[in-house]
């Protein structure tokens, strides 16, 4: 089988010109097939169930994973992200500051229960049950993590909250390329849902929507998720590929570096101009970007390459190396003999001095929803990332971006700028509270 | 500290669970729903026969060719019926014949199996002419003759009485709230007031037993239904009549949706509180 494999993107490949890429092609692809050999045994093992009914549940060995909550920072942004994600955007409906801050209370609760897990409450069955069920009586984990954002429009005149705006909190603007569909975009409140299992994510949303139907109306809601790898022990790790079938995350800063995160994705004292209550929140853009995938997969690969400017199969850039973590040296090209100037990747991040303070934490899942009217797949990239200031982050990133080649490949529909709120500390301390105290005018 | 949120969220969530409990299981005698179930069966059949007088001259000026008299009677005709709509849906070859809509035919509008009320609506409204639907009209006054006589010889399940109030709810918040009911004529406000009245009728009926199982509930349920009725009074028109739906401010439309997202959950408990199966 593995003959067969290496054999056929082989054949085709004397009728093309340019013989030296398609080595490079087969050797990145002899690399791929050498992970794929060194790791099968134990999934070929688990795929194959032998004594397995076909409606058994499958098997995931991560449902007691568990994030902490508590912490100065909301969990979800720096948390590795796991293979499912939803941004769900709401109307808050409160007619007060007593029901915004319920709200806030109850979503704190509710978060709390649904991060941790744990049995669900048994109830008179001649009740609605208290909980959906669809994770079972007790709720696993799953690696759930729960991440609250305020929108700008939660700071109009309705509960006061103007004096206490985070400085860089806007309403997201269209750039040229944009085709917003105003159905899903923007938002008084948006929540971050990321587990291990889409059904993990649900359950946590049917939760939330059932226990404030008084002061939250969803607005839009858009899920994602990225493939798994199989673990090879030893070997370095890999970002995941997007629908565009490009590695996406290789230049991301570390989220585990926490100097880096306080100075790239934190809001902290530095930030002068901000209220001191929202230290320790973070800026959240949210995009939600349709790929033209039929289109994209009928583009020669050396144009794909050119355009996100990093080989396709392993990720490396286009001047040097064979991996993805290689750093491009863009000093060497100025005239983009090797990466294009306008290269996704190159305009992204250009790899200045200057450069490094438009650095983003980018957290993107791939997206599948259906078939357009014109009989095309409606796919594309939930594209979420942090910063510590949305006008040097994405704003200044995507003014960069704007008039770049993939533009003819992708369309973004919709989305919204958020401020996730700071993280909830101890026992007494609920979402929001720094924001409403901040406010109050007692 | 991890933990003791933990617990603290659990004690909540079991403080919850046991008020609830309790009144699932205090006791309402079964011979004390006699009286409301029976009252409601007066009020349906008083609705069932303004439906039919409603719906005669309605459909009568519909064959007679009289579109604008059709136009002014077809909003209120339908009241009667949005009202009584849990129990008008038990049969539900009339409730489909009467109250279809396009999209519940393969071939929407040209579908010749569409009927209805919403058939006319869209005969009225959108192909200005009552020619080809004469027909369709004998057969919805028909259908609603045959819909007084069912009603007059049905015993009514008090579950489906009690459960009638989160019914309409759940109507309104499925499909009604997104002004797809009355697409044509945008008359959805006067549906939404009658779906309201239906179920707020059924709290009326058992509000002696609500208040004695739980005073809290009907305090907050009383509230929610007066911010709805309140919301929809601003767009009143005439002696009975709303503007179109068009009219409704985006900021009521959301908080219509969540006072109807909250009554739905509420009342979803009202016959476990009342001690129905």
């Amino acid at each position: 089988m593995a003959s067969n494999e290496s054999s056929r993107p082989a054949g085709p490949c004397p009728a093309l010109p340019g013989r030296r890429r398609v080595l490079g092609g087969a050797a990145a692809l002899g690399t791929a097939l050498a992970a794929w050999q060194a790791a099968p045994r134990e999934a070929r093992a688990q795929s194959a169930q032998p004594d397995g009914q076909v409606t058994n549940a499958p098997h995931n060995a991560h449902t007691r994973d568990r994030v902490p909550f508590l912490g100065e920072h909301q969990a979800g942004v720096v948390t590795p992200r796991p293979s499912a994600g939803m941004i769900a955007s709401f109307y808050v409906l409160a007619e007060d500051r007593t029901a915004l801050e319920r709200m806030f209370r109850t979503l704190t609760e509710r978060i709390a229960f649904l991060t941790q897990g744990g049995p669900v409450p048994e109830l008179d069955p001649r009740l609605p049950p208290a909980d959906s069920g669809i994770v079972g009586p007790v709720v696993p984990p799953d690696g759930l993590t729960i991440t609250v954002s305020v929108g700008a429009s939660l700071f109009d005149d309705r509960y006061g909250l103007a004096q206490a705006r985070p400085a860089r909190l806007q309403r997201m603007q269209a750039h040229p390329n944009d085709a917003l569909d105003a159905s899903l975009c923007h938002g008084d409140l948006s929540i971050q849902f990321c587990a291990n299992t889409p059904d993990t994510n649900i359950h946590a949303l049917r939760d939330i929507i059932k226990t404030l139907p008084d002061l939250l109306v969803l607005h839009w809601k858009q899920e994602g998720s990225v493939p798994p790898i199989p673990e090879v022990p030893g070997a370095p790790p890999e970002s995941a590929r997007n629908f565009l079938g490009f590695r996406d995350g290789s230049a991301n800063p570390d989220g585990r570096d926490a100097a880096a995160m306080d100075r790239i994705v934190w809001v902290g004292a530095d930030d002068t101009d901000e209220p001191r209550w929202a230290h320790g929140g973070t800026y959240q853009a949210v995009r939600i970007i349709r790929n033209f995938v039929e289109r994209w997969d009928r583009t020669p690969l050396q144009e794909q390459e050119a355009i996100i400017g990093r080989k396709k199969a392993s990720g490396a850039p286009l001047d040097r190396g064979s991996s993805e973590h290689d750093v491009p040296d863009y000093a060497g090209d100025p005239e983009g003999k090797r990466t294009p100037l306008d290269a996704h990747i190159r305009l992204a991040n250009p790899r200045t001095p200057a450069s490094d303070a438009n650095l983003i934490l980018r957290r993107p899942f791939n997206y599948s929803n259906g078939v357009t009217k014109s009989g095309q797949l409606d796919m594309g990239l939930l594209f979420i990332c942090y910063q510590a200031d949305l006008e040097r982050g994405f704003i200044a990133v995507q003014r960069r971006l704007d008039g770049e080649p993939l533009e003819e490949y992708i369309k973004p529909v919709g989305g919204g700028f958020f401020f996730t709120l700071p993280g909830v500390r101890d026992a007494q301390d609920w979402l929001g509270r720094g924001l409403m105290a901040a406010t109050s005018r007692a | 500290m991890q933990m003791s949120l933990r617990r603290l969220s659990r004690v909540t969530l079991l403080a919850g669970s046991l008020a609830l409990c309790a009144a699932a299981q205090a006791a309402v005698s079964p011979l004390e729903l006699v009286g409301p179930v029976a009252e409601y069966k007066l009020y349906v059949s008083e609705n069932i026969r303004t439906l039919v007088a409603d719906t005669r001259a309605f459909t009568d000026a519909v064959k007679a060719g009289d579109i604008d008299k059709a136009k002014t009677l077809f909003p209120s005709a339908r009241m009667s019926y949005e009202r009584i709509e849990p129990v008008a849906e038990l049969f539900s070859d009339l409730d489909s014949a009467i109250d279809s809509r396009a999209d519940d035919h393969e071939k929407a509008e040209k579908d010749p199996g569409f009927g209805g009320f919403h058939r006319l609506e869209y005969a009225l409204w959108e192909e200005r002419s009552t020619d080809a639907v004469k027909p369709v009209a004998d057969k919805l006054m028909a259908d609603v003759l045959e819909l007084q006589q069912r009603l007059a010889g049905l015993t009514f399940p008090p579950e489906k009485v009690v459960g009638g109030a989160a019914v309409l709810m759940e109507e309104v918040a499925a499909t009604k709230i997104s002004g797809e009911e009355d697409r044509y004529s945008h008359t959805d406000l006067w549906d939404f007031q009658a779906n309201f009245e239906g179920a707020y009728k059924i709290v009326e009926l058992l509000r002696p037993l609500v208040q004695r199982e739980d005073a809290a509930f009907l305090e907050k349920t009383d509230a929610n239904f007066k911010t709805v009725f309140d919301t929809l009074a601003k767009y009143r028109e005439g002696e009975q009549g709303f503007q179109t739906y068009d009219k409704l401010s985006d900021r009521d439309r959301k908080l219509l949706a969540a006072r109807v997202n909250t009554l739905a959950e509420d009342l979803s408990k009202l016959r476990g509180m009342l001690g129905l199966d």
